[in-house]
């Protein structure tokens, strides 16, 4: 399955790159935490397994893994829905399957799984052209996913799927027209959803984002102290460890969801630029891949996992800069949390395994 | 052809996506540059009002002594409990869970927090001052139970007088900078400073510098670590010219027998306050932690005014103490010699009309020395009438009984001794010869302080001299204690001639010795000279008006004024009690003050108190005409 001669193939740039992207992860991590605890240790040893698991999703022919796709598909959806009755609960919602020492959060997985599924439906070389009823299977087949996900619930990661749908489907040929479609639909539709679809908290989330001040302890506190986190930070930083708002904790979840502000404050600009720099150069390579792509499965395959990847690390990042309403979405690579760490690589390790494999037949 | 406009589409598309990455991007680093160098000052203040509180730390007052060494006013370390509002989540959830916690009124801590709204932010405002250890234990736990991040429990120094309401008058009290305060004084809001008496006086020595800590705090508000920290200086020691064993006895005197008033006692040669009381007085001690408004508005509504301070504050009328001036005068100015004898036949006629002598069968012949002893007015009557209101009030300046004393104290009232100059003045009347009568025995319109009386007396001692009463022996600035110098008094020296002072000595110590008035004052063997005074409530005529009013108000005021030695005297000074009639029991207050001073200066046991005075013979015999003077 694996030739040696593949071998030389691998994007060792980019795999160089998102190392980078780990190590400075940890750094922060560290930092925050206080030193080489509990949480640095699991992260680094979620960094092993995530490389196992990209060594493996490299290993197979995205080909033969795509010809068994509907299986996968399956199979993970069969698990979202054991989690939402077997899960262990934290923090108000059920995503965690619990493993003993280790907490494996299926949904995480769920992305690269859909977009194995889509581009295997939408890049199959020997359909003719889209067609409607294809946009329809997989609008259900992101559907299905979202809607198991949001009722954990995790609306976070439930909308990271949406992105793998659109870029998929509209680099599969979906009509302009629909696009234009979406965005009025989009623009109608936002205050309806925001009255009947969301939850109070959700809903004060978004209100206190467009107007920090109103609630400045409760909701509106984590995003006024993100931006005092990267704006006291200054351009060169208070230094490794030297950070004062991470430090003492008047930013909450520093080494999770806010991973990317205490960089700020501690790096200054010189570091967000470095990081952002490198988040850029990750993205851009691996849209090279699916350029280079043998075929469109490969390329919708590279587009798919890197949709939900773009789209996460773009949104969490606005929202460590305190731009964006607080979501608990992630930085990929960077923030703390096993099952993202380990679910991201492989997903990283189908965009190698395509590019690897532009040449082969 | 399919698959390469398939492909074309594609890397269209593909593009579409690069750009739109690429600016997404490019907006996120601009969104950065912005917060970290645009706006980077603003966001820095704010991180450093996140993680940095500056506390201050209070200094700690100077100590004040007596002129013996023993302490009067000292520090205590009491716990504050405040709130800094920009820490908190919930301002109301604070002051329900603080009040909750520490039993006190949330009405009462909401007040301060309402009260200083608009002032400087992170600024900790004290909500309970001096609490209690169970309060600081219940907070502190709460504190660490993160329910409290915005409340403050910081140690401070607090004022405390051991004595209580011993010399409070003198020593003053503390209290936090009014609004003018901080101006005048250059303190920040919330310090404490001295209110009232020597407090207030030496204020800007007693106060020392309040130093400072900058501390890191995390979010539960824990401090992290102190990032700087400025010692506070404490203020100067301070050294009293009160004798603490002299005002003591003073005090206990009157409290013993139950009387109001006040006793100021000097050492005649430095002006040197060794005694300084009024009755009654407050506790400081109650300012301190500053005081709650029941008792404010109970020390400010009493009838007895206990925050007056009488020794310079109260004017009464002189009654027979103004004789020794009267009878200075006559003898400076020539017009009489002590020899002099005029006949008292119970009375006199002046100006057509009949003034009583307080001895109906009259004194008969009398000459100066007698006519003090004796306290005879028909003799006063006649000199002061020689005299004229004129020389009497140029006396009664030069002596230090008219205006001020100049005591280093606030608030100090003129003494008042008419002249036809005052008169006109004031009610723009000529002066009538018929009224020098009344004034020859201190009567009608004079009304001085006790500390007036007190400096006149100490001149008349010292020969001559008019001196400014002082309250503060030395300051300590850390080198040891270093001694005010007296300064030069701002009144034209004069000497008194050597056979007046002999002559009015010898008339006051007759008067304690002799068969005067002034017996109860007598000290075996130390040669009290005194005078007994009657300073009149009502006049006879009003005390038929004044019905209703208890026989205890209308009691006449009775005044004392003593030196002592007779001979080269080494303190002088005056009791003043109210309602306490003719002078018996003011008397015998200054001679438990006498005792304490020669006990105390001779090394021997201080006297023991002795038990209340029988009630003072019914002497005065009411006036047919006009005022009838009393000894």
């Amino acid at each position: 399955m694996f030739e040696r001669r593949l071998y030389y193939h691998i994007d060792w740039v980019l795999i160089g790159a998102v190392l980078a992207l780990c190590a400075l992860g940890l750094a922060m991590i560290y930092s925050t935490t206080g030193g080489a605890g509990r949480v640095y240790w699991t992260q680094v040893y979620a960094l092993g397994l995530g490389l196992i698991a990209m060594g493996i999703a490299v290993s197979i022919d995205y080909r033969s893994l795509a010809d068994k796709s509907h299986w996968i598909y399956l199979a993970m959806m069969i698990l979202l829905v054991g989690v939402l009755f077997f899960g262990s609960v934290r923090g108000g919602s059920r995503r965690w399957i619990d493993l003993g020492s280790f907490n494996l959060q299926p949904s995480e997985f769920a992305k690269a799984v859909l977009a194995l599924m889509l581009a295997k439906m939408l890049g199959e070389e020997r359909r003719p052209a889209l067609t409607n009823n294809d946009l329809f299977i997989a609008a259900a087949l992101t559907a299905v996913p979202f809607i198991i996900i949001a009722r954990q619930p995790d609306l976070g990661t439930a909308v990271t799927l949406l992105p793998i749908l659109f870029v998929v489907a509209y680099v599969a040929g979906m009509p302009m027209k629909y696009i234009y479609a979406m965005l009025v639909v989009a623009v109608l539709a936002a205050p309806i959803a925001y009255k009947f679809g969301l939850q109070d908290y959700q809903k004060e989330r978004i209100s206190t984002f467009l107007d920090p001040g109103q609630d400045r302890r409760g909701a509106g506190y984590q995003q006024i102290q993100a931006r005092i986190t990267v704006g006291s930070g200054g351009v060169w930083g208070k230094g490794f460890r030297q950070g004062t708002q991470g430090q003492l904790r008047f930013l909450p979840v520093a080494h999770n969801d806010f991973i990317f502000s205490v960089l700020a404050e501690e790096q200054g600009l010189v570091g967000v630029l470095v990081a952002l720099g490198l988040y850029f150069f990750v993205i851009m390579r691996a849209l090279d891949a699916a350029r280079l792509a043998k075929d469109r499965l490969g390329a919708y395959l590279v587009l798919g996992v890197l949709a939900a990847f773009t789209f996460q690390v773009i949104y969490n990042i606005t929202m460590s800069a305190g731009l964006a309403p607080v979501k608990g979405l992630t930085l990929p690579l960077m923030s703390y949390g096993g099952s993202s760490m380990i679910a991201t690589l492989a997903g990283f390790g189908l965009i190698l395994n395509v590019r690897m494999r532009r040449f082969t037949n | 052809m399919a698959i390469a406009e398939d492909r074309r589409r594609l890397a269209t598309r593909l593009t579409v996506l690069r750009v739109s990455i690429g600016v997404g991007f490019g907006l996120l680093a601009c969104g950065f540059w912005f917060f970290q160098v645009v706006q980077h000052a603003q966001f820095k203040e704010m991180a450093e009002n996140n993680h940095q509180r500056t506390l201050t730390l209070r200094a700690p007052r100077g100590i004040i002594f007596d002129r013996t060494g023993r302490l009067l006013v000292e520090n205590r370390n009491s716990f504050n409990i405040s709130i800094v509002r920009e820490h908190t989540k919930d301002i109301d959830r604070t002051i329900r869970i603080l009040a909750m916690v520490t039993g006190v009124d949330e009405k009462v801590v909401r007040e301060v927090v309402d009260k200083h709204r608009r002032e400087p932010s992170y600024r900790p405002l004290v909500v309970i001052q001096d609490a209690t250890l169970a309060q600081v234990a219940s907070v502190s736990a709460r504190k660490l139970d993160f329910e409290l991040p915005d409340v403050l429990v910081q140690e401070v120094p607090t004022r405390q007088y051991p004595d209580q309401d011993m010399a409070a008058h003198t020593i003053g009290y503390v209290g936090e900078a009014s609004e003018d305060q901080m101006q005048s004084e250059g303190v920040t809001t919330g310090s404490i400073v001295g209110q009232f008496g020597i407090e207030r006086v030496y204020n800007k020595f007693l106060m020392g510098a309040d130093g400072a800590k900058k501390v890191v705090v995390n979010s539960v508000g824990r401090e992290i670590r102190t990032l700087e920290e400025i010692a506070p200086v404490q203020g100067r020691r301070v050294q009293l010219t009160v004798n603490y064993a002299m005002q003591k006895a003073a005090e206990d005197a009157f409290r013993a027998y139950g009387y109001f008033g006040s006793a100021v006692v000097l050492e005649p040669k430095t002006g040197d306050v060794l005694v300084l009381t009024s009755m009654p007085a407050f506790d400081p001690n109650d300012f301190a932690t500053g005081i709650d408004r029941a008792t404010w508005a109970s020390l400010n509504t009493d009838k007895l005014s206990p925050l007056q301070n009488r020794a310079i504050q109260g004017r009464y009328q002189p009654g027979s103490t103004f004789k020794i001036v009267v009878a200075t005068a006559a003898l400076e100015e020539g017009i009489i010699t002590p020899e002099r004898q005029i006949y008292c036949p119970g009375g006199g006629t002046f100006y057509g009309r009949f003034f009583k002598c307080h001895l109906a069968g009259g004194h008969g012949h009398v000459d100066l020395r007698h006519a003090i002893e004796k306290s005879c007015n028909t003799y006063f009557y006649t000199v002061g009438n020689m005299l004229g209101v004129d020389k009497m009030y140029k006396w009664s300046e030069k002596l230090g009984l008219a205006l001020k004393s100049g005591i280093d104290l606030p608030n100090e009232v003129e003494s008042i001794v008419p002249s036809t100059e005052w008169k006109q003045k004031k009610y723009h009347e000529r002066w009538y010869p018929g009224e020098t009568i009344s004034v020859a025995i201190g009567q009608g319109q004079l009304s001085v302080t006790p500390m007036s009386m007190a400096v006149m007396m100490a001149t008349i001692a010292n020969g001559g001299t008019r001196v400014v009463p002082r309250l503060v022996k030395a300051f300590d600035e850390g080198k040891g204690w270093e001694p005010v110098k007296a300064p030069p008094s701002p009144f034209a020296p004069f000497l008194l001639k050597p056979e007046t002072i002999g002559a009015v000595r010898d008339g006051l110590w007759l008067a304690v010795n002799g068969e005067g008035t002034a017996g109860r004052g007598r000290v075996a063997g130390r040669d009290v000279a005194g005078k007994t005074g009657t300073a009149q409530v009502i006049s006879n005529e009003g005390k038929e008006r004044a019905r209703g009013k208890t026989d205890e108000d209308l009691r006449d005021h009775g005044w004392f004024v003593f030196m002592v030695p007779k001979d080269n005297p080494e303190i002088a000074g005056v009791v003043f009690s109210e309602h306490g009639e003719h002078g018996y029991f003011s008397a015998t207050v200054a001679k438990h003050v006498i005792q304490t001073y020669f006990a105390q200066r001779d090394g021997l046991p201080l006297p023991v108190l002795a038990p209340p005075p029988p009630p003072a013979p019914p002497v005065r015999v009411a006036a047919v005409t006009g005022p009838g003077g009393t000894p």
